[in-house]
């Protein structure tokens, strides 16, 4: 059986995605500099897909995008079993809420066709 | 293993330019991107022509804490069914843990407890599979304290408890070596290459006296040393071709494989 190994596995790696991903601290015997690298690569990563996936999102705030995504990333690590689309949608969501973001407009049944 | 040739990574964003370039001989499509019920016209295009189509998985977190996500192992099982694949791979690294997903492959520390794990996840992974697995190196920005084991130590362990395949990126191995210090010759020469699958080979960018694994970028020269170094101690039974944004010109692509080649011999 694998069990005591997966524990002390889950937690040296919990430790190290909580300082990666959510201000986390940097685990003992890391180098700083490189967790700081690691992280800016990651964010810029998850930065990316969300322009790739909403250009509409990231055209509206220009260039307050990064900034913003920068600071929702900080607070809203990617959770497990979210896709990709749902974390587009919550930071759209959440620069809504932070009045960065126009709300969408309700689409009406007669504008299903529209451009 | 079974001789693939030279070949370039599927993307919808390339796929005309992949039906077109001469002289691909295999290509790859990554998993997680693909529905067995409805597959692109474009790759079922390429099957139909004989070129066999390797699934790629990101997603098992192989060496990750938690036991291997079953749905995640059968997609890729229906997958390979589906493709006729002679074989799937996936990487040598987590993914997610404590309810985070980092979105990314991240590397494992090379310790004890770690290889146990990823043993025990491998083979958990094999039952399910109807094709050999392949086991992918990353490429690391950062170490983890303490290793038990030196990289190439770790993934001949790793074959040797598992039997599973070898895929080496040359790609990550250059970025390892580079940002890590890995010494190459000694990685190459302490995996058992009679193992290997096949190759891959990407392009990157150096950013802050960083070398960032971008798969944007033209490959290196540096790479291809790398590839040489591998070619001089084993014919590999394939080279493959990643590259998946900023694409360029066919011509560019064409001629990044036309330098694989010249590198094979």
């Amino acid at each position: 059986m694998t069990q005591p190994q997966r524990d002390r596995l889950a937690a040296a790696q919990t430790e190290l995605l909580r300082a990666l991903l959510a201000d986390g601290a940097t685990p003992p015997g890391f180098d700083e500099d490189r967790v700081r690298i690691e992280k800016r690569a990651l964010r810029n990563k998850r930065r990316g897909i969300v322009e790739m996936l909403r250009p509409d999102v990231a055209d509206e705030l220009g260039e307050r995008f990064r900034p913003l995504f920068d600071a929702y990333a900080r607070t809203h690590p990617k959770e497990d079993g979210t896709r990709f689309r749902e974390d587009a949608a919550r930071f759209a969501d959440w620069a809504v809420g932070q009045g960065e973001l126009k709300p969408p407009k309700k689409k009406r049944w007669w504008q299903r066709t529209a451009t | 293993m079974e001789k693939l040739g030279v070949g370039i990574g599927w993307r919808p964003e390339i796929d005309l330019t992949v039906e077109r370039l001469p002289g691909v001989d295999f290509v790859e499509v990554v998993a997680e991107n693909l529905h067995v019920s409805h597959l692109p016209e474009s790759v079922l295009l390429l099957r139909d022509r004989g070129i066999p189509v390797l699934p790629h998985a990101v997603s098992l977190s192989l060496g990750g804490a938690e036991p291997v996500d079953r749905d995640r192992v059968a997609h890729l099982a229906s997958l390979a069914e589906a493709l006729d694949a002679p074989l799937v791979s996936d990487h040598v690294c987590f993914v997610r843990a404590g309810g985070l997903d980092s979105g990314h492959l991240m590397p494992l520390p090379r310790t004890r407890d770690a290889l146990d794990v990823l043993v025990a996840n491998v083979k958990a992974a094999q039952q399910d599979l109807p094709v050999p697995l392949a086991l992918e190196n990353v490429a690391a920005l950062l170490e983890w304290p303490d290793a038990d084991l030196t990289e190439g130590q770790f993934f001949a362990e790793l074959v040797d408890r598992t039997d599973c395949h070898l895929l080496i990126d040359v790609a990550n191995l250059y970025a390892n070596a580079r940002n890590l210090g890995t010494d190459v010759s000694r990685f190459l020469d302490e995996i058992p290459l009679e193992r290997l699958a096949y190759v891959h080979v990407a392009g990157g960018e150096e950013h802050q006296g960083v070398y960032h694994d971008t798969h944007a970028h033209a490959v290196r020269p540096e790479v291809l040393d790398v590839l040489a170094q591998l070619r001089a101690r084993v014919d590999p039974p394939g080279v493959l071709l990643e590259r998946d944004d900023h694409y360029p010109a066919d011509a560019e692509l064409a001629g990044e494989l036309a330098a694989i080649r010249a590198v094979l011999g």
